[in-house]
């Protein structure tokens, strides 16, 4: 393979790439949850997956998602390294109970016994019309268990990557994919990239203020800044990438240059990551804050359905803008 | 009696009277001597079941029990100073101390460990005898639960896949008549729980669960059919918890009219030894050496353990995740 040749492939076509790759590499990994096998998955992740690896690598299962979920940790706990979809990350409250209760904890508790290498893969957000039950942005459920790490890729590039760290860690992840940014497409490497979990990466360098966002928000306010840009004022956009380990140091470092911290986010602010992540900096870089941090999250009322509804309770491109102008006014 | 019926009824009998002796310290020393926190979940009663089917296993099969799970670890091998130490909080313990009596674990035994969280476990067994095929390996899970397990969601999705996929999975319901508080007939639309297992296509089986040869017969060849055939077996034991709940129970709810004395008249232990004593294969002098013997070595677990070291309070910040992240 020529080194350094970039192919320019979906969010959809990078994740479907990991996970070949990862399955091609370790026949311990395997795939399983609703609709994966033949079907290729309701997004298409796993699309061709089980012509190439067989039924028993990709497994379609019932509508079963507290079974697969914790199947998911069985199989781990005798040696393999499965990939759990769980079709909407709104039934993830189905699956929560072997997650939360048995997987994050069974290494803890046992004194270090084990290792769960499990990922549960889940699209969550919402912006097409799905309504309340399955638009959720959840991640910060699992931002708060000890024993999960939490990702949350914003584009080609690190979705692969990143999803092929959390395939070969040793921890039970919680991989949250944005249905409806599945189309989204951007460069990744020909080649074989491991993006490391617990890694921000500053997608944008700018000077007036550090905006840090995660999953297609990220690429929202990668569109502000480029508006914003013509009008003279330079953000620097800084993804995470995982929520679970948070890289604080590279947000602290951005801060201490621009001295501004927005936050912004699709979930529900009340409650939302954003708020752990302006606590910290609010403690970590006190000094180097020029004004308050300012947090952009959805209002505290569930998904409607209707779309200027939607359109309201969701940040758009145009209310980012609109709030930081006004912030940096 | 041939010898190495007599063999196996005296392991039957050493390992059932293991289970008892350490239950007992728990309740007669630990409780009342407040050396654990929490609770601890007695399987006085009940150890026909847990010896008469370690007995049909082998060492390398695995299991993952319950909350009530003493029983079940020690039939497994998992040595009762470790669990003393770990009931009691000590770096000695099985999980050094960040488990307890509910979350015991010894993965050199395969003892998987206990999940209390009833119904939760029957996923993860199916998802270990997954593993176990696709590697495969001829091992079986067993996987133990109360009857109150039979009416959780989790359980019924882990029955139905371990049915459809042909996992080598041992369903074992040990109905002791109460989840916590409340009897099973106000709890299942069915008495004859060995009768859930139709609607995965199993031939579920009752079995006197206090009669230690009736369980291992029984476990035997359930477990031959799962290895040989790897598919799902279901077995329901009839039992009675012959203590409360857990070891703070006031057991407010057993009916005045509960026939306790005839289910304690059936005391696995008594019965064993009684059956034994009967047909001459011990007599009385060799059951109470055996008593004696057994007894001391828990005495001797227990008084080891209770001098064990406490953690280091900041040690509670271990084994969130592994060390090495990526391989």
């Amino acid at each position: 393979m020529e080194k350094g040749r970039m192919r320019n492939l979906t969010m959809t076509a990078a994740l479907n790439t990991a996970l070949r790759e990862e399955m091609r590499r370790d026949e311990t990994v395997i795939v399983m949850g609703e609709d994966i096998g033949v079907y290729g998955g309701v997004y298409g992740v796993t699309i061709g997956l089980q012509r190439e690896f067989g039924p028993d690598r990709v497994r379609d299962t019932p509508i079963s998602e507290m079974a697969i979920a914790g199947m998911a940790l069985g199989a781990a706990l005798g040696g393999l390294r499965p990939v759990a979809e769980i079709m909407y990350c709104d039934f993830l409250a189905h699956a929560a109970d072997a997650i939360v209760n048995n997987a994050a904890k069974w290494r803890y508790m046992s004194g270090g016994q084990y290792a769960l290498p499990l990922v549960v893969r889940s699209p969550a957000g919402g912006g097409g019309g799905t309504a309340a039950q399955h638009s959720q942005s959840l991640e910060a459920w699992f931002t708060h268990i000890p024993g999960l790490k939490v990702v949350m890729p914003s584009v080609p590039r690190d979705a692969r990557g990143l999803l092929k760290a959390a395939i070969r860690d040793d921890n039970p992840v919680v991989f949250i994919e944005h249905k409806h940014h599945y189309t989204y497409k951007g460069e990744v490497p020909a080649e074989e990239e491991i993006i490391p979990l617990g890694v921000a990466d500053v997608k944008r360098a700018g000077t007036d203020l550090t905006v840090v966002s995660w999953s297609r928000h990220l690429t929202l306010c990668l569109e502000a800044a480029e508006i914003l840009a013509a009008e003279g004022i330079s953000l620097e956009v800084v993804d995470p990438r995982t929520l679970q380990p948070l890289d604080l140091a590279t947000i602290c470092q951005s801060v201490a240059k621009t001295g501004r911290l927005a936050v912004v986010h699709e979930a529900v602010l009340f409650g939302g990551f954003g708020g752990e992540i302006v606590a910290q900096v609010v403690q970590e870089c006190w000094g180097d804050l020029k004004q308050p941090p300012l947090r952009i999250g959805a209002p505290f009322c569930p998904i409607p359905y209707s779309e200027p509804m939607e359109s309201f309770v969701i940040p758009q491109v145009t209310t980012i803008v609109d709030r930081l102008r006004a912030y940096l006014a | 009696m041939e010898t190495k019926d007599r063999e196996l009824l005296l392991h039957f009998y050493e390992d059932m009277l293991r289970i008892r002796f350490f239950e007992e310290k728990v309740r007669d020393v630990l409780l009342p001597q407040r050396l654990f926190r929490g609770s601890s979940h007695l399987y006085i009663g009940q150890e026909a079941i847990a010896v008469g089917v370690t007995h049909a296993l082998r060492d390398d099969d695995y299991v993952i029990s319950t909350h009530r799970g003493h029983g079940h670890a020690l039939a497994k091998g998992v040595d009762p100073y470790a669990m003393f130490s770990e009931i009691m909080g000590r770096t000695t313990g099985c999980c050094q101390g960040y488990g307890g009596s509910m979350h015991l674990a010894d993965a050199s035994r395969r003892f998987v460990g206990e999940d209390p969280v009833i119904g939760s476990n029957s996923p993860i067994a199916a998802g270990l005898a997954l593993a176990v095929k696709q590697r495969g390996s001829d091992q079986v899970v067993a996987n133990y639960f109360g009857e109150g397990a039979v009416n959780a969601g989790a359980f019924h999705e882990a029955a139905n896949l371990a049915a459809l996929w042909q996992l080598p999975v041992l369903f074992l319901c040990e109905n002791n008549l109460y989840a916590i508080s409340v009897p099973v007939e106000q709890s299942s639309a069915i008495q004859d729980l060995e009768n859930r297992a139709c609607s995965y296509g199993l031939a579920g089986r009752r079995v006197n669960g206090q009669d230690v040869m009736a369980v291992y017969n029984a476990a035997r060849e359930a477990v031959a059919a799962t290895r040989q055939q790897s598919r799902p077996s279901y077995l329901v034991f009839d039992t009675y918890r012959f203590e409360g709940h857990h070891t703070a129970d006031k057991e407010t709810y057993r009916p005045a009219e509960e026939a306790v004395e005839e289910f304690r008249a059936r005391d696995p232990v008594h019965l064993l030894e009684k059956a034994m004593i009967d047909d001459h294969t011990v007599d009385i002098p060799t059951t109470i050496a055996y008593r004696d013997r057994v007894r001391e070595e828990i005495d001797a677990a227990f008084d080891r353990a209770r001098e064990a070291p406490w953690p280091a309070p900041e040690q509670a910040l271990r084994f969130v995740y592994t060390e090495s992240e990526v391989r």
